[in-house]
């Protein structure tokens, strides 16, 4: 067998023996966990598959690129109202809606995007909050039309008799999502893109003086972010079986750019890192809250919120690397100290 | 009818203008863009009904005492977490600010529940309508609003042009570097402002207190006079005069004319079509894009 | 190689998830799930509620409980968004087997949690919060059930009908809601109403909550030259735009639902213009009961006023007979059965029983009381007594 050229080495994802150990010994954790966790766990772990899309998408535009968006719950409410009204209107199946909610995605991309040539850092990111009223309005508008007082009931995807409800079979296909989407950021991040996107991050300037096609690779951010954005929509409208304007809050795109600072800007296993922290912490609040005395159970429910306030504070201050920062620190501080007791 | 809707469109501006005083000063010294106004004018409301249960008799100083806290509320804001990201990316300074609204949200109804307050009925004021003109009926509220706007905007440009501190606050914004380097203690500055943003969102709060209540969903509206400095140039005081106007003409006629349900995109519609045109604001400084 | 290293912080995690979870409930609890809206944009309305509806389980805990068991009240925050509440639902039914499920909390959470109670067989019970139409009679779902006042299929063709009787020559009517579709719809089918009685809509507005400045639509309203106004919205929405036509001149008449807050309200905003009809009683009706009310609530330290506090009451009694029905040992089916045969004597705190059967998991009477201001008095007066209406028609 002919040994792999070098540059063939060095792209390999999981070059060393090491890093394909720690591979396997997580692909047979993801693997067992819908079988050994209880129910709820299992809803959780879903969650957090679902938001990792979404964090993935939300770090390519904003962690790599460096192009600020608050446009994340107008995109999701964008996916997720495609499969809700195709299913609606015309009964369309799952195989119609999600390629209808990822085109639809990618236009909005190229509309909000379109801001990007002129307008950057903050004003970019009022722009990309326009989309959120808008996706807000629309929604309104179309609930209120078709008089659905409560929302959009959505049937689970089906292929002939067998139908999607289940939490293990929903955990196989978030996992394989997610897992696409993992896969397409990090392929972007080592490529040619993920290089030039670097360089706009930087100084814009000086990447287009290096000759990189400035507003091209802005606009291909905004397509690729919006249309895994839209796509995690439309997976969460099948998730939850309904879709309604409500869900698409502001606090859920703050929610979604709290994970990718929590988790660490530009880095991929922060998006993931901070897409379970942000999903699981409350759940962790309410579990410690459980202990307080009985007086105080009036006052959990607030406590949740001042303590997600709270921690990204602390992390913004103490942490700016996010979690990611913070294990690397943690492993630095273990392999000096194993360096000092060996020397 | 015209006439109701001009006093409209003044006082929705006054509002407007009144919440952009503190985005805009806050920005012009620091750069930094504090998405913690709302939340922090809500806050002032709250005190406003703290300190009008305990003076319930004495109107002038719930109110004074208020007005006190929120200003005492601004530098602390600043003294404990925002002089840490002094230097630091301006990216992370405005998410601290987020954190911070979300923070605020949570302790305001740890202490004060999710019921809704009056503390105007609590001070036995029943914010009477005033007949100005034939035609044109206020609140005596809304002609407080606007005679405060008016009052501290024409006292913050006289601070800033004429005194000392003001030309302070207005060489560090200019030049950071080069002001703490003459002298200018830029943390004391800093303090300034924010208590200065905060001391204003609170006015506002009250105000709005005193005219419709408050409760914990109050802190949207900072959102929403948010399009307004920005239309104007987010480091200009005229322009955010100018810009609360534009904005609120725009959503009284969308409201009047158009649609009602369109009242919360309008302002944004309005700050895209200006940013289209202007990506700085229509009296924003130019070079203030680059930098961010 | 830093995906190396995350792989392996993956793993560690889900070992983690493998530890075993906390919450297996003592068998010997009557296990009761909430998911309401305690905090976040709904919970002006619903938190109350649920808090008397605690104090009222924990009272009758330290009384002994129920058939000699206690009562575990397991109440989950939800914040209005759809997401928690499907957490909370799955959580509660999958994992503390609760054998009934009460939602309290904004119509777009109702979605998920009814698809997870339908699917575990779980009775989903609507106290304090509006009811779907999937509990509204002839045919019911055979699990979903609805206590609540306040119900905007039966509360708009009343209040519509009663401006009609109260008039007095010819109505222009201006319509009030916000932009939530509930509230939409149900200004839109008050309209279509409006039309057949005779009477003119000139106006409709819908307000979003975050609105600094209500007078842009009360000016609207009154330039429309509106003689009455009706407004189906949460309180705030109502009296918000009340007081600013008042503030402009208006000097027509106003109909509002009266929710939770409103009996305080009445009082503050002072003014005889603005009428109010409710489906449980308020306290200046001094219904005895309503003592023992504020009594408890004192007890329990209930952090909002007492005039809050008569739909969670009645939540409880609800929840107390469904419990004594369904007996010991408790199962979901036995307390759907004990739900179906609902007869709650409400005190005087409604203008009748409360009655589920088999077929209508509602009610078959709605009854309403209209109160107004009364400035001779300086207090809350009451305009009309017990007004029944059969809500099958």
């Amino acid at each position: 067998m002919v040994a792999p050229s070098p540059y063939a080495r060095d792209l390999k994802l999981f070059g060393t023996r090491r890093a394909r150990l720690r591979l396997a010994a997580a692909v047979v954790a993801l693997g067992v966990l819908p079988f050994v966790a209880s129910p709820f766990l299992l809803d959780l772990a879903n969650q957090v598959l679902l938001a990792c899309i979404g964090a993935l998408a939300l770090m390519l535009l904003t962690g790599f690129a460096g192009l600020i968006s608050l446009g994340t719950a107008g995109l999701l409410a964008a996916g997720a109202y495609t499969v809700g009204a195709l299913f609606r209107e015309f009964g369309a199946p799952f195989w119609v809606t999600l390629p209808c909610a990822a085109l639809l995605g990618a236009l909005l991309g190229l509309i909000f995007g379109l801001p990007s040539m002129r307008l950057r850092g903050l004003y970019l990111a009022i722009s990309t909050l326009g989309l959120h009223f808008v996706m807000v309005y629309l929604g309104g508008e179309y609930e209120a039309r078709q008089s659905l007082s409560t929302g959009v009931m959505i049937d689970p995807p089906s292929i002939g008799s067998f139908s999607l409800t289940s939490g293990r079979a929903w955990y196989a296909v978030l996992l394989g999502f997610a897992a696409l989407a993992l896969l397409i950021s990090v392929n972007l991040k080592r490529t040619r893109t993920g290089r030039a996107w670097r360089a706009l991050r930087e100084r814009d300037v000086v990447a287009g003086a290096l000759g990189i096609d400035v507003q091209r690779f802005k606009l291909l951010a905004f397509v690729v972010s919006a249309t895994m954005t839209a796509i995690a929509g439309a997976l969460f409208a099948y998730f939850r079986n309904f879709v309604s304007i409500d869900a698409f809050s502001l606090y859920l795109t703050v929610q979604y750019v709290a994970m990718i600072i929590i988790g660490g800007m530009g880095s991929i296993p922060g998006a993931l890192l901070g897409a379970a922290f942000v999903i699981l912490f409350p759940y962790a609040i309410e579990a410690l809250a459980s202990y307080l005395p009985e007086r105080f159970s009036n006052t959990v429910f607030a406590l949740d919120y001042a303590a997600f306030g709270l921690v990204m504070i602390l992390f913004l201050l103490l942490e700016p690397a996010g979690l990611v920062g913070l294990w690397r620190r943690l492993r630095n501080a273990v392999t000096a100290r194993r360096a000092k007791t060996a020397s | 009818m015209s006439l109701q809707l001009v006093a409209n469109v003044i006082v929705l501006a006054a509002i407007y203008a009144l919440v952009s005083v503190g985005y805009v000063l806050i920005y012009r010294v620091s750069r930094v863009l504090n998405l913690a106004h709302g939340e922090l004018m809500m806050i002032g409301a709250y005190f406003l009904v703290a300190t009008s249960s305990l003076f319930s008799g004495n109107p002038i100083v719930a109110i004074a005492l208020a007005a006190l806290c929120g200003l005492a509320m601004g530098i602390v804001v600043y003294a404990v977490l925002m002089r840490w990201m002094t230097g630091e990316a301006v990216l992370a300074a405005v998410l601290i600010t987020i954190a911070l609204g979300i923070l605020l949200r949570g302790l305001a109804v740890l202490v004060w529940t999710t019921q809704q307050f009056y503390p105007g009925a609590t001070l036995g004021w029943h914010n009477p309508s005033v007949r100005i003109v034939p035609g044109v009926q206020i609140s005596a509220a809304s002609i407080a609003i606007v005679i405060v706007t008016a009052a501290v905007y024409l006292g913050l440009f006289v601070f800033l042009q004429f005194t000392r501190w003001g030309i302070r606050m207005r060489a560090a914004g200019q030049n950071p570097l080069l002001a703490e380097q003459r002298g200018i203690r830029l943390h004391g500055v800093y303090a300034l402002a924010w208590g200065l943003s905060t001391f204003t969102a609170s006015l506002a709060g009250m105000i709005l207190a005193l005219d419709s209540g408050v409760e914990s969903t109050m802190a949207t509206i900072g959102l929403k006079a948010f399009p307004a400095a920005l239309v104007g140039g987010l480091d200009s005081l005229i322009g955010a005069l100018i810009g609360a106007l534009i904005v609120a003409a725009a959503e009284i006629a969308a409201i009047q004319y158009v649609n009602p349900l369109l009242s919360d995109v309008v302002p944004f519609l309005v700050l895209l079509v200006v940013l289209a045109i202007r990506p700085w604001g229509l009296f924003g400084s130019r070079e203030q894009l680059d930098r961010v | 190689m830093r995906a190396g290293a995350f792989a392996g912080f993956v793993a560690a995690f889900v070992a983690a998830c493998m530890l075993p979870s906390a919450g297996a409930l003592a068998q010997d609890a009557y296990a009761v799930g909430v998911t309401a809206a305690m905090t976040g944009p709904a919970a002006a309305t619903q938190a109350p509620v649920i808090e008397m509806l605690r104090i009222y389980v924990d009272r009758l805990n330290a009384k002994g409980g129920i058939n000699g068991h206690q009562v575990k009240l397991l109440i989950e925050d939800d914040q209005a968004e759809p997401s928690r509440a499907a957490a909370n639902a799955t959580k509660l039914i999958r994992q503390e087997n609760v054998i009934l499920m009460i939602n309290s909390s904004l119509s777009s959470t109702y979605g998920p949690v009814i698809a997870e109670s339908k699917r575990a067989g779980v009775p989903l019970w609507f106290a304090g919060a509006v009811c779907p139409k999937e509990a509204h009679p002839p045919k019911p779902a055979p699990l979903m059930f609805c206590s609540t006042g306040f119900d905007f299929s039966v509360d708009i063709p009343v209040a519509v009908r009663s401006i009609k009787e109260m008039a007095k020559g010819d109505v222009k009517l201006a319509l009030v809601g916000i932009p939530v579709p509930i509230s939409r719809i149900g200004v839109d089918n008050a309209a279509k109403l409006v039309d057949t009685l005779g009477m003119k809509t000139v106006d409709k507005e819908f307000i979003p909550p975050t609105t600094a400045d209500y007078t842009p639509f009360a000016t609207k309203i009154k330039g429309a030259g509106a003689n009455w106004g009706y407004a189906y919205a949460p309180w705030p929405a109502e009296a918000k735009t009340f007081e600013a036509l008042r503030r402009l001149g208006w000097t027509g008449e106003y109909l509002a639902y009266g929710h939770i807050q409103a009996e305080d309200e009445l009082k503050r905003i002072a003014d005889p213009g603005l009428e109010v009809l409710t489906a449980n009683a308020m306290f200046r009706d001094d219904v005895p009961v309503q003592k023992e009310i504020r009594e408890v609530a004192a007890a329990g330290k209930y952090t909002y006023p007492a005039t809050y506090a008569t739909e969670g009451w009645i939540s409880g009694r609800i929840l107390e007979q469904v419990l004594t029905k369904t007996g010991w040992p408790a199962s979901a089916d036995k307390v759907a059965t004990a739900m179906s045969t609902l007869n709650l004597d409400t005190q005087g705190l409604r203008g009748g029983p409360l009655v589920w059967t088999a077929t209508n998991h509602f009610r078959t009477v709605q009854y309403y009381r209209f109160y107004r201001y009364d400035p001779a008095t300086k207090g809350v007066a009451r305009v009309r007594d017990w007004l029944a209406v059969n809500v099958l028609d």
